[in-house]
């Protein structure tokens, strides 16, 4: 046992009424704002683990959200806290308690990003903030995150032979997951003939390609490892490994994102991973990838060693990424075609198809699920399972 | 909406400045010679602090291409491309190609950079360079 492998479980996952919620946004209304997707979530991850909200003694708070607000919302004084994205969260719970920190971690996130309009291009774009390249070649009208992985695919298939229609393969697989997932926002399968005839936005990636924008919210609830073991009525889901790597140098410029994809990001992150899990690629049931764009899929499957560098066009056509044939990718749908929770909702996927309650979307005898981001060539990855 | 932008940090203030002259400079580190895009306090390779602004030569080659078939800014209509360029000096930049449409045989192809008015300031573009 390395790092904090085996130190930390699950025990508690919940989520806002997506279909529902977006039913209202999309005719101008607003259920919530982001600490009242936050606190529905906050609830049912309460109710799944059979604890009291006094248990908790460590927050984390989503990136959307206030830390002291949310603790003040939701009404408790932890010992222990950070504001995080949902991958770091989970790292920054495993690495708190395992310093003896916090024992019962509530890890929340409300988003109201479509009631409240929130733009990812244009003027102000969303993450400006913290990520300069969001920004900075707006003179030349070049915005979005979308026109960036346009960019970086344009040169992948240069470099590789990968083709549109291989990428097609992401939103159509995604779509049957999400068809067979009764909190999807998108239900109706599609074909290849629809990806490739759906417009595009930034060539050359269609509208398929793009994530769903919608509000809501997500909460687990991580406990020590031992102490999640006594709890009655609840299958801990254990994590088993955390790696993480950043390519920051010229990211404003692109430089990782045209020379390789941020692959060497991946490969280091699927390093420490496996090596701190004890287990490989073989071993997954299921994988979960970040999907702002279904871009990030074919890159993962390359760099977390699914496949070899440039064969992720082979993979997608031959082995397949879908829970009909192959190794299911974003079993619920993910991004694209679920809930766009950034990240959160991939968690709690992950831990509900280990737990084994997914319905017709559950991946048979589910043992390990490894979930991946790349976002902004912040390569990090969650190892998830018995 | 909106029109687009400039990030004006107090590093982009010359930079800016040299393209209104139709001399595009970008800071070149005294310590390593390594040319670095954006404009910033410090080599991230030798971490010398003393660099001199230095115009580029105008050339590079293409990297990669997208086209915006969405608006996001009052003054760019789709649709309208942006390319990525990698400079003779070493940095990639994002800018917009003239004269001809990206395709798929433009990457790689050589490019140089031109001046042209866009809401009254002056913008580096680039096109095809000539001989090809």
């Amino acid at each position: 046992m390395t790092g904090v492998s085996r130190v930390a479980a699950v025990v508690g996952v919940g989520n806002s009424d997506w279909i529902a919620d977006n039913r209202i946004t999309r005719n101008g209304g607003k259920p919530h704002n982001s600490f009242g997707y936050a606190a529905i979530a906050f609830k049912r991850a309460l109710a799944d683990a059979g604890i009291t909200a006094d248990q908790i003694d460590g927050v984390v708070a989503g990136p959307t959200t206030a830390h002291e607000r949310m603790c003040e919302v939701l009404g408790i004084n932890p010992r222990w806290g950070v504001q995080a994205d949902a991958m770091l969260g989970v790292q920054e719970a495993c690495l708190a308690i395992n310093a003896g920190m916090a024992e019962v971690v509530l890890l929340v996130y409300g988003n109201d990003q479509k009631s409240a309009a929130v733009n990812y291009g244009g003027a102000n774009a969303a993450g400006g903030a913290n990520f300069l390249s969001y920004v900075y070649h707006a003179p030349w009208g070049f915005t979005s995150q979308g026109a960036l992985y346009a960019m970086q695919f344009q040169r992948y298939m240069h470099e590789t032979g990968f083709t549109e229609r291989d990428l097609g393969e992401v939103a159509v697989a995604q779509r049957l997951h999400s068809s067979l997932n009764p909190q999807a926002i998108m239900q109706k399968r599609i074909s290849i003939d629809d990806y490739l005839t759906s417009r595009y936005v930034t060539e050359p990636l269609h509208l398929f390609d793009y994530c769903l924008i919608n509000d809501g919210g997500v909460a687990l609830i991580i406990m020590e490892a031992s102490r999640a073991a006594k709890l009655k009525g609840v299958k801990p889901v254990v994590i088993h490994g955390i790696g993480r790597s950043d390519l920051s140098r010229g990211a404003t410029s692109l430089e990782p994102r045209l020379t390789d994809f941020y692959r060497p990001a991946q490969r280091e992150a699927a390093t420490q991973v496996f090596g701190m899990a004890g287990v490989g690629p073989e071993d997954m049931s299921a994988l979960q990838v970040y999907d702002s764009f279904s871009v990030h899929i074919p890159l993962a499957l390359e760099g977390y060693g699914y496949c070899p560098t440039d064969g992720a066009g082979e993979f997608l056509r031959e082995t397949g990424i879908s829970l009909a044939k192959g190794l299911p990718v974003n079993t619920s749908g993910g991004h694209l075609s679920e809930s766009y929770m950034q990240g959160w909702n991939h968690q709690i996927e992950a831990v509900r198809q280990v737990r084994g309650i997914c319905g017709e979307r559950q991946v048979p005898d589910c043992r390990f699920v490894h979930y991946s981001s790349d976002v902004a060539g912040k390569a990090v990855s969650i190892i998830y399972g018995e | 909406m909106a029109k687009a932008t400039r990030v004006l940090s107090m590093y982009d203030v010359p930079m800016w400045e040299s393209i209104e002259r139709g001399a595009w400079a970008l800071q070149r580190c005294s310590g390593c010679g390594v040319f670095r895009y954006p404009p910033s306090p410090i080599c991230p390779d030798c971490h010398s602090m003393e660099s001199e602004w230095t115009p580029l030569a105008g050339t590079g080659t293409l990297l990669s291409w997208t086209v915006f078939h969405r608006q996001y800014f009052d003054d760019y209509k789709p649709p309208y491309n942006a390319v990525t360029v990698r400079l003779t000096e070493g940095p990639i930049i994002v800018t917009n190609l003239v004269g001809a449409e990206p395709d798929k045989d433009c990457i790689g192809r050589s490019v140089v950079i031109v001046y042209e008015t866009h809401e009254g300031q002056q913008l580096p573009r680039v096109k095809y360079t000539k001989s090809e």
